[in-house]
Order: C-alpha cells, then sequence, then structure tokens
C-alpha cells in the first residue's frame, strides 16, 4: 500500500514489509510430496533445532523451515541461504514428537530451489564430476600409485574400470535434465 | 563363506584405498567374501547430491542395486553415506509402488529393472551379527589386540538415523560398535555427545567448510577430554572430515589437533597383524605413529 | 410366536437433524422413495424426529394407520432408539415393533461430498429397515433382582470416594486393592495443586473412613481372580494374597487371644532383608516384613514373601501377639455384589526408553514422582531436595514437560497426560519455598492449566519467579566430572537454541494404565480404547458407564485426570452404580437365545460355544434340550450362528429377519 509520504526514503522504510508475504497452499504439498512426511503436522516445540548441530552456530532455525512449509511460504524458504546449512544428521528426525522428517522437508525444498536456479556451486559440481565419471570423489594419480602399491588394481571396480557403464548413467541423470540445468546455472553465474 | 557383493562407493577405493583393502583381506578371515560389483558409481552422495533432485537419487543409487541383483548377491558396504542411499532406496522401492514404478520407468530407458530381490548390509553390522560373525569370531581373529589403546567411537548419522528406517533400536546411546573395538583388545571410551554429527554430511563441508569444521572441532574437543588416542569410525566421509578436517581447522582456527582417524576395518586390519603400509596409513592426513606406537 | 399374523403395515419417518442429514441427503426423494416399498403405509419426514412434535408424528401415524411397525431413519440407535421405543409405546404398540436406520453417523456424515451416494445409501439403509420391520415380533422385557451390594476395585482416592459414597448410601461395598493399604497414588503426593493442600493430611481421614465405616468390607492385598454373572448378580471371586501376618480378628478366629497385628513394628527392628521400598521408588530401604507406608490403612504388617528368608526372627520378635504365620496361603472367597466399579489407576510410562532424556542414565535426571517424595517431609530426605549424585541442594532446576506424553514417535504416548504441567508447576513453586536463591525453569510446549483456579496457579508461580522457555526439550548431556546436566532444546519465542546447565532435571513423566491391568479389564468385559485407557459407555453422556452393564468406571482407569476431577467421577459412578442396587431390579433387553425344543437335538455344542455361560442342557419331556439362563444371555449370537439344527431362535435377530435385511439389500434398489 503507497502511503502517499513525500519522503521516498520514508516510503520505503514504512512499505510495511514484514506481514507475511501471501502463502501458496501448492508449496505445502510440494513440499510433502517430495519429502514424504507429514510436515503439516507439525506444533512448533522446537525439538528440531534443540537437536540441530548446526542451529548454535548459525542463524538456521529448523522449526522455522517446517513453519514455512506449513504455511506455504515459497520465497522465504528457498531464498533463505540457511536452506543449506543443515547436515543431514536426522537428529531431529528422530526426535520429532510428531514423527515428522525435518531434515526430509529440508531436502525438498533444496529439490525445489535448484528450479528456481538456487543451488551453491559445489552441489553443481558434485553433479558434474558424477555426470562425467561415475564418482562424486573420482580417483587421482597419487591414489592410483597407493591403490597400486596395496596390490589393488590402479582404478576400482566402479564406473573407473568399467567406464562403459558411464552412458547408462547420463542417460538417467539427462532423463530429469539435471546435467543441462547444472551446466546452465554454472554457466550464468560465471558472470 | 558368506558372499555379499562389495559396494566401494568413492572415498574410500578414491581417497583411503586402506580401507578398501583391508575391509576385503579382514572380512575373508572372518569367513565373508567381498565380490567386486562391476560398474558401480557414487551411491550417489544422499545430501550432495540428493539435495538437488531425489528423483535422480533414487534411480542411480537403484541402478547400483540392480548390479548387485544381476549378481543374485546381498550388497555390503564400509561408507554411511553409502548406506544410507542404497540401503534406504532399496528399502523405500520395495514398500512403495509409487517410487518403484517411477525409477523403473528411468530405468527401462537403460534395459534395467529394478526388482527388490536382495537386501543391503553395512560391513560393521554384518561383524555384530552372531549368524553371520559375531563379536566372538572377531575377538578370535586378532593376533596382536591393540592393548593399552583408549578409542573413542563415531558412529555417524546415516548408518543409525532415522531410527524408524533402519533395522538398528537405539540412535541415542548404542553400544554395539564399543562392543567390536572392545574385541580388538582396545578400550572404547564413552565421550559428551557421542552422536552428533561430523559436520561434513548434506553438502555443508562444500557449502560452509568453516561451518562444518566448527562442528569437527567441537567433536574433537569432546573426544580428546576423555583421553582418547584414537577415533574409529564406519564411515570414509566421516574419516576425510576428521583427518582431513584437523588439517583444515589448524589452517582455518589456528587449532592444532593429533589425532589418528581410522576406519574400523582400519583397526581390525591392524589387530589381524595387517603393517600400516598394507593398510596406506601414510595416505591419512593425521600421523596414526602415535597410536602405533602404543601397539608396539 | 404363534400369534397370529397380520399383513404388515409400517410406517417409515426420515430426520433431517438440522442439516445434519439434510445437507448431505435429499431427504424428500428418500421420502418419497420409502413410500414406495412393500408394506409401508406412510411415510413422513421432520426436521428433528427426536423432538416433541416428531415424536407425535410417530404417535398419531400407528394410532390413525393401524400401523404395525416403525421405522425412524435418522442418528445412531445407541443415541436415539429409547426415545423413538417410547414413541411407539406411546402409539400404542409393542417398543420392539420399532427399527432405525442410522443414516447420520454412517452415511450423512461419511459421505459429506457425495450428495447423490449418500442420498443412494440412505435408500438403502430404509429398505432394509422396513424389511426387518415387517417381520418384527412383540418381545417382552424381562426383570431380575439385584444384590443389595457393590464392589469397588481400587482404592485409590477415586476408588475410596465411591466406596464411601456407596456405603453412606446404605450398600454394603466391598472395597479392595492388590496393595496392602489404601491411598493409590495420592498418598505418594506430597501437595496438591492449586490449592497447596497437604496430600496426606486430606486423604488420610477418608482412608481411616472406609478402614471403620460399617457398610464397608475393606480387603487389601487383594486381586480379582475370576468374575462371573451380570448386572444384579456378579459373583466375583476374590484373591487374598498371603499377607504372613493376622488381623486381631483373624487372631481371634484363631483362638488366639489378644493377639494378631498391633502395628507395633518390632518384626521390622528385626528382619535381616533389606529391599528396596516401592512407595519411595527405591530411594529408601524396606524390609521383607513391611508396612507399605507411615499411614497405612490397615495398620497391619505385610510379609513379602519374595524376599522372606523365612528365618523366622520376626515370629520370636512378635511374641505372644503370635501375629505372623509364615506358611500362610493365598485364600479364595467368591462375593456377590450387584454392581462394580473398577478405579484401577494408572503407572508412569517407563520414561527411560525416551533415550535423549537420559534417565536411568544420569544420575541426576529424575521424574517427577520422585520429586515428590523428595520434597514430602515424610520422604525418604525428610523432605530435603537433593541431588541424588552427592546430596547437594539443587539450586537451578529444570522441569521436563510433556516427556512422553503428546508423542506420536511410536515410543511415548499420544495422549496429554492432563495434571503434569500443574503439578510442575507446583514442584516450582515447592522448591522456590523450601530453597532460597533457587531458580526452576519450566520447559513446555502449552502450559494446560484448564481447571478452576488453575491459571490463577500459573500466574502466581510465574510471580514467584519460575522462568518459563516454550521449547520442548530435545536431549540432555551429563557432565561426567560435576554430574550437572546440559539441556538442550530451542527457546521458540525468541527462535534460539538453548543449552541450560542445572543441577538436577525432573522429568514429567507420561502416565500409562496400570501394568497387568488387562486381565481384569477382560474379566468384567470392559473395552479399551486405543491408547489402552478403559472405554467408557459415551464419552459424553455416558462417561461413567461401560458396555458391560452394571460395570462403571472412575478415575484414571478411564483416561488421564487430575484430584477433582477423579472424585467427581467417582461420585458419578458411585451415584450411577448406586440406582440398579435402588430399584432392586433391572429390565434385560429380551434380546434372548430360545431354544425351540422340537428341533433341539440335545447335543450340547452351543453350551461351549457360549461366551457368557448362559446355556446348559437340561432334562425335559424324557430328553436332553438346551436351555438358556437369560440373564446372562447378551443376544450374542454365537449359538444361534453354529446350531446344527436351527433350533436356536435369536429373539429380535431372528434367522427370517436377517435374511429378509440381506434379501433387500441385495434384490432390492433402484435399477
Ligand atoms: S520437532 Fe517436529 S513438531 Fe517440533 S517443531 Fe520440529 S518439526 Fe515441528
Ligand atoms: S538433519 Fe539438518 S536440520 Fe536436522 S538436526 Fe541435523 S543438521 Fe539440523
Amino acid at each position: 500500500m503507497a502511503k502517499g509520504y513525500n519522503d521516498p526514503a520514508m516510503e520505503t522504510r514504512f512499505q510495511d514489509r514484514y506481514y507475511h508475504s501471501a502463502d501458496n497452499p501448492e508449496f505445502t504439498k510440494e513440499v510433502e510430496r517430495i519429502s514424504r512426511t507429514i510436515a503439516h503436522m507439525c506444533f512448533q516445540c522446537g525439538t528440531c533445532t534443540g537437536s540441530c548441530p548446526s542451529a548454535p552456530r548459525s542463524s538456521y532455525r529448523i522449526r522455522k523451515f517446517v513453519r514455512r512449509a506449513v504455511m506455504g511460504l515459497e520465497r522465504e524458504a528457498l531464498t533463505d541461504p540457511d536452506l543449506w546449512l543443515c547436515t543431514t544428521c536426522y537428529s531431529c528426525t528422530d526426535r520429532c514428537p510428531r514423527g515428522i522428517a525435518p531434515t526430509d522437508i529440508i531436502m525438498a525444498m533444496r529439490n525445489l530451489a535448484f528450479k528456481w536456479d538456487i543451488i551453491p556451486r559445489n552441489f553443481l559440481k558434485t553433479v558434474q564430476l558424477i555426470y562425467t565419471t561415475g564418482h562424486g570423489v573420482p580417483n587421482n594419480d597419487v591414489n592410483r600409485a597407493a591403490r597400486v602399491k596395496l596390490g589393488l588394481e590402479a582404478e576400482p571396480e566402479t564406473t573407473h574400470k568399467y567406464p562403459e557403464y558411464i552412458p547408462g548413467i547420463q542417460k538417467i541423470i539427462d532423463h530429469y535434465k539435471m546435467k543441462e540445468n547444472a551446466d546452465r546455472i554454472l554457466a550464468e553465474g560465471e558472470h | 563363506m558368506h558372499e555379499y557383493a562389495f559396494f566401494l562407493g568413492c572415498i574410500a577405493p578414491n581417497r583411503y584405498p586402506g580401507c578398501e583393502a583391508a575391509a576385503i583381506k579382514t572380512s575373508r578371515k572372518l569367513g565373508i567374501e567381498l565380490l567386486p560389483l562391476k560398474g558401480a558409481s557414487c551411491c550417489p552422495a544422499p545430501g550432495a547430491f540428493g539435495a538437488v533432485d531425489l528423483n535422480v537419487w533414487y534411480a542411480m543409487a537403484a541402478r547400483n542395486i540392480v548390479l548387485a541383483e544381476q549378481m543374485n548377491k546381498d550388497i555390503t558396504l564400509i561408507c554411511n553415506g553409502c548406506y544410507k542411499s542404497i540401503y534406504e532406496v532399496n528399502e523405500r522401492l520395495k514398500e512403495n509402488d509409487d517410487l518403484r514404478d517411477g525409477v523403473n520407468e528411468v530405468l527401462a530407458e537403460i534395459d534395467m529393472e529394478f526388482k527388490g530381490s536382495i537386501d543391503v548390509y553395512h560391513l560393521a553390522e554384518l561383524y555384530y551379527d552372531p549368524k553371520i560373525c559375531g563379536v566372538d569370531k572377531i575377538r578370535d581373529s586378532v593376533t596382536r589386540p591393540l592393548t593399552g589403546t583408549k578409542i573413542a567411537v563415531h558412529y555417524g548419522c546415516h548408518l543409525l538415523k532415522p531410527i524408524k528406517e533402519r533395522r538398528f533400536t537405539d540412535s541415542e546411546n548404542p553400544m554395539w560398535i564399543e562392543e567390536l573395538v572392545d574385541a580388538l583388545g582396545a578400550e572404547s571410551v564413552q565421550y559428551r555427545n557421542k552422536m552428533q554429527c561430523c559436520g561434513a554430511g548434506g553438502g555443508v563441508r562444500g557449502f560452509d567448510l568453516a561451518h562444518s569444521l566448527d562442528i569437527t572441532n567441537e567433536k574433537l574437543i569432546n573426544v580428546t577430554e576423555v583421553g582418547a588416542d584414537a577415533i574409529t569410525e564406519v564411515c570414509p566421509f566421516c574419516q576425510l572430515q576428521y583427518d582431513r578436517g584437523q588439517i583444515e581447522i589448524k589452517e582455518k582456527f589456528g587449532i592444532e589437533w593429533a589425532l589418528p582417524v581410522l576406519h574400523y576395518n582400519e583397526l581390525l586390519g591392524l589387530a589381524q597383524g595387517m603393517t600400516p603400509q598394507e593398510l596406506a596409513l601414510d595416505l591419512h592426513g593425521i600421523d596414526c605413529k602415535p597410536f602405533l606406537d602404543k601397539i608396539r | 410366536m404363534a400369534e397370529e399374523k397380520k399383513q404388515p403395515r409400517i410406517g417409515v419417518f426420515v430426520c433431517h437433524c438440522g442439516t445434519n442429514i439434510a445437507g448431505s441427503i435429499d431427504v424428500k426423494a428418500v421420502q418419497e422413495y420409502a413410500r414406495t416399498l412393500p408394506g409401508v403405509i406412510v411415510a413422513d419426514d421432520y426436521q428433528y424426529m427426536c423432538s416433541t412434535p416428531g415424536q407425535t408424528k410417530i404417535d398419531n401415524a400407528i394410532k390413525e394407520n393401524d400401523l404395525t411397525g416403525v421405522v425412524v431413519a435418522a442418528c445412531s440407535p445407541r443415541l436415539h432408539e429409547p426415545t423413538f421405543r417410547t414413541a411407539t409405546k406411546e402409539g400404542g404398540l409393542n417398543p420392539f415393533r420399532f427399527e432405525m436406520a442410522n443414516i447420520r453417523e454412517q452415511d450423512a456424515w461419511v459421505h459429506m461430498h457425495d450428495n447423490a451416494g449418500a442420498t443412494a445409501k440412505a435408500k438403502d439403509a430404509i429398505r432394509i429397515a422396513v424389511a426387518k420391520a415387517a417381520l418384527l415380533e412383540d418381545l417382552y422385557p424381562k426383570s431380575v433382582p439385584v444384590e443389595h451390594a457393590a464392589m469397588v476395585v481400587g482404592a485409590g482416592v477415586g476408588g475410596i470416594q465411591a466406596a464411601l459414597d456407596l456405603a453412606n448410601a446404605g450398600i454394603k461395598t466391598y472395597l479392595i486393592d492388590k496393595l496392602p493399604t489404601v491411598g493409590g497414588r495420592m498418598s505418594q503426593l506430597d501437595k496438591t495443586f492449586p490449592t497447596l493442600d497437604c496430600s496426606q493430611c486430606i486423604l488420610t481421614p477418608k482412608m481411616v473412613d472406609v478402614g471403620r465405616h460399617p457398610n464397608i468390607d475393606l480387603r487389601t492385598y487383594t486381586e480379582v481372580e475370576a468374575v462371573e454373572g451380570y448386572i444384579g448378580n456378579f459373583d466375583i471371586t476374590l484373591r487374598k494374597k498371603a499377607r504372613g501376618v493376622l488381623t486381631p480378628t483373624e487372631a481371634t478366629e484363631k483362638g488366639i487371644v489378644g493377639g494378631g497385628c498391633n502395628g507395633c513394628g518390632d518384626c521390622d527392628a528385626v528382619c535381616p532383608v533389606i529391599k528396596p521400598n516401592p512407595f519411595e521408588l527405591g530411594m529408601k530401604p524396606r524390609k521383607a516384613i513391611y508396612i507399605y507406608h507411615p499411614q497405612v490403612t490397615p495398620l497391619i504388617y505385610t510379609v513379602d514373601f519374595d524376599s522372606c528368608i523365612k528365618c523366622g526372627l520376626c515370629v520370636e520378635a512378635c511374641g505372644e501377639k503370635k501375629a505372623i504365620d509364615l506358611d500362610m496361603a493365598d485364600a479364595f472367597e467368591t462375593v456377590k455384589v450387584g454392581t462394580v466399579i473398577l478405579a484401577t489407576g494408572y503407572d508412569i510410562f517407563p520414561i527411560e526408553k525416551k533415550r535423549e532424556w537420559g534417565y536411568k542414565q544420569f544420575d541426576n535426571v529424575i521424574t517427577s514422582l520422585e520429586f515428590e517424595r523428595l520434597i514430602c517431609a515424610s520422604g525418604p530426605t525428610g523432605g530435603h531436595l537433593i541431588r541424588p549424585s552427592d546430596g547437594q541442594t539443587p539450586k537451578k532446576v529444570a522441569f521436563v514437560l510433556c516427556a512422553g506424553s503428546r508423542d506420536n514417535t511410536g515410543v511415548g504416548k499420544p495422549y496429554c497426560s492432563r495434571f503434569c504441567c500443574m503439578y510442575s508447576l507446583k514442584h516450582a513453586h515447592q522448591m522456590m519455598e523450601k530453597i532460597p536463591g533457587c531458580q526452576p525453569y519450566i520447559f513446555y510446549m502449552d502450559i494446560r492449566s484448564f481447571g478452576k483456579q488453575y491459571e490463577e496457579f500459573y500466574y502466581r508461580i510465574q510471580d514467584e519467579g519460575a522462568k518459563f522457555i516454550r521449547g520442548r526439550v530435545a536431549n540432555i548431556l551429563e557432565d561426567a566430572k560435576t554430574k550437572d546436566l546440559h539441556v538442550y532444546a530451542e527457546d521458540t519465542l525468541l527462535g534460539q537454541p538453548v543449552d541450560l546447565t542445572v543441577d538436577l532435571v525432573v522429568l514429567a513423566a507420561a502416565i500409562e494404565p496400570t501394568q497387568g491391568i488387562d486381565p481384569v479389564r477382560k474379566m468384567f468385559g470392559v473395552s479399551c480404547s486405543q491408547d489402552g485407557w478403559m472405554l467408557e459407555a459415551h464419552p459424553k453422556l455416558n462417561p461413567c458407564g461401560t458396555t458391560t452393564a452394571g460395570v462403571f468406571l472412575a478415575g484414571v482407569c478411564q483416561g488421564p485426570k487430575d484430584i477433582p476431577d477423579t472424585v467427581a467421577q467417582a461420585e458419578g459412578a458411585a451415584s450411577a452404580a448406586s440406582i440398579p442396587i435402588h430399584m432392586g431390579k433391572v429390565e434385560l433387553e429380551p434380546y434372548f437365545a430360545q431354544c425351540i425344543e422340537e428341533k433341539c437335538a440335545g447335543c450340547g455344542m452351543c453350551v461351549n460355544l457360549c461366551p457368557y455361560s448362559a446355556l446348559a442342557l437340561v432334562e425335559k419331556d424324557g430328553k436332553q434340550v438346551m436351555q438358556v439362563t437369560e440373564a446372562k444371555c447378551k443376544g450374542c449370537g454365537t449359538c444361534g450362528g453354529f446350531c446344527p439344527g436351527g433350533a436356536i431362535y435369536m429373539q429380535h435377530f431372528t434367522t427370517p429377519q436377517i435374511v429378509a435385511q440381506i434379501d433387500a439389500f441385495l434384490l432390492g434398489g433402484e435399477e
């Protein structure tokens, strides 16, 4: 609501931006669909945050993300960089008295953030590595030498030794256009 | 001999090959034969990869499982991250038709089908299971007991949690890996907040290294407080976080730790008489020598 | 059965129930459909059939149309069958010529969003009811005499109150308890909220009253062994557990003049066996010969034969009183009562199952009941609250609410235990009163202070200085050296994680039904709800009754409640249980099995099948035939369904009636 103040600075300052933004019930549904957990049953007890190793060292509050899921606060959830501080330790999930898996809510939100092109680079790099080698942490020369010393083959019995399996993996990833999107987001981030 | 398809994952074969070598050799002495699972890939990483698109996570994990189905062997593995992906996807696909149908639609493109015909186990779990191996058999296999060492156990998160989706019963204060450690002649020690995460998971190590190391540092404080000579774990990713992490902590925070970090299979290897060379302990970031000196 | 049959003339009445039914069912269409059914003479509808004008419609229709049967399509028969039976009777018909079609609970409410489907289902239900109504017969309820005595099982505050009410109303009442004393949980409490009366002070007079009331036959250390019979005539076998000690009366009966236990405690002094004291939750020792607590009623010692080594020292110490008999065995007695009240209370949920809070792992994590004993002047520490690890006085204490309650993890209990909020407030008050400079922290999700003067009590405790942290405790860790505890939670109001170091943690552990109570519950034919508590006949309109006629519930055995609610329900149960006794007789629904003697082959197979032992074989006209004790028969139909010769006739649920209903469903209908 424009207030008609003469001073633009005041107009900005009092633009009532601290209201909840309009909620999107579809967001709640999407989060529940992807996470396969009953986010809407949260009663905000805070057991999750209290269990969370990331909470005391950051502003990340898992409880608030669950709340955002319940209220359909899509933008607040997906644009908050704290979304990426969950270590997926599942402590919250084991203790939540409502039997919710908050960790999986975070995972679902990250998936949805990716669709908004919001995702830290390291995740995309992992995608590229897996796409090209089959491994998130691929072999290297130091390691190859060490393997041989141990009496192992230089390449493990994985896609490293059998690269003929890689096209199959690429087909799976391409089916979901994951690599394509990762490349694009990374490229856009370059400039 | 109990035969299993050995799912390697990434970090064990590509960073700590000693874990891989030790797993194969130590298990053979316990009547467990680990067969190569040819063409397996990254599990894929539940946090770093699953965070991007869980659909791909399900499908790629399923591909790895199908490779074992084709061998008609249950899978065993030595990494908690792999355990989450492979065990959990296997169970979820078995239980949920909608998930399975979705995955099989994609797998059909590469002429594969998830059937749900095998089971997945962590190797440590097999060691503890008296029907397969059991603590006594571990104890009997020891030729060089780790007497005089104090060892802190880090279970790691994805082995036990979420507990509702696991075979285990206690994720708050389990003691079974301690039993496996004690069987080697070492003394397992209890420390504050044993079940806390190492800090590496969920892509946090890559996203915000300092944040993740701060969690690791807290664990290191708790472990050294009770005088542990080493940490043991059953996850090469936790191992990486503790081992390389100590170097990174020094770089970032200026705190110097020198706590050896050994995968349970490496410990077991030592106790069964394998040499540090056979275990490639020289690849560790933190020198294991102080620990090795204790058992000499 | 042999009366001459008239052509059926049936009236159908469809109720709108405001919009409860009419909101999802096309009542007019249903009513018109009903008119087309065979035998239906009149069909009508009305806003509220249960109202006076609604009932008058039935009355008039019967008279005007000479009806033989009445069908009302409305709510559940559990609610209004009695109402419409009365209306049917008013119209001059036998009340059992009424049949009800449930188109509300089983139709309108469950198919709220499918009007067409709900309407079709209502038509089906009415067609089925009409088919039965056409075959209904006149039936006459039986009445049986009621024994002028009652039994109350469980002698906590609820059982005590119920027994006193019954006894004061002139009814002989057996009050039994499995423990050697009356008093129950309430005698373990120090003070009660919100009045802060001393629990023992207000309970002890009532304990004494039940001990000496002429109409109360108090049986402690006694359990229910077997139950037979039915309302008005329960035969209950009691197991009087071997107590090893004679009361003065028992001694006199045995010819030991002036003997028997006088509670002197000489035996206690010499007994060499030391065991944990369960009344003090193991925080104090107890001998193998003991009184349960200092205020026991009756004041008689008891031998714990599980730990007694039979050394005989106590027998010597007792001397001439000859009160102790170490060879005593359990004794059985069967008593007859008209009605029964179950008041079997609760146990504390084993909170160590919630591993994250460290109970039984960390010394200084205790339960609220342990707190009660520690703060109680007659408790193991003489009322000094201490840290179990070092005996020091705790200054900072955390109270963990909803410990195992409101818990859907599968480990704890999904329900609210209902009194933990209030007693935790009281605990905060008690420690602030006793320990200068102390600080209670209350970790809560919601403070449920719903009772009279409860919210005011909350205000008072907050004013006294208790700090409230809105967040459920995530986990508790112990400092290995100091044994202090770190309580982790989120202060959800600030959105900040909390790591609070305290001296003592008190877990307000959930409650659960008394261990081992299930067999007793089943003996009385009482069901339990999903959460394990005993099931009342109706949650709102019959909260004291059960589905077994003559068996009533009082107190927490029916669901968590505090002392005022327990006592109120106990008084309600006593009132309900006294009604049949004062009436002197009860009417039984005439849904009995009947034997068609010409067809009965006397095989007797039904006799063993009957779950209520209502059947027997008797000799009649030179042949064996089955005979039904009508008062015992519940009309379940087990025998009728089984009888190979079709010789059993289930009144009001006859084979032709049921077949007609099935036919009407399968063969009738539109299209
Ligand atoms: S623990 Fe569960 S119920 Fe409590 S705030 Fe977190 S998600 Fe909600
Ligand atoms: S899983 Fe994530 S949100 Fe949950 S406690 Fe662990 S780090 Fe925190």
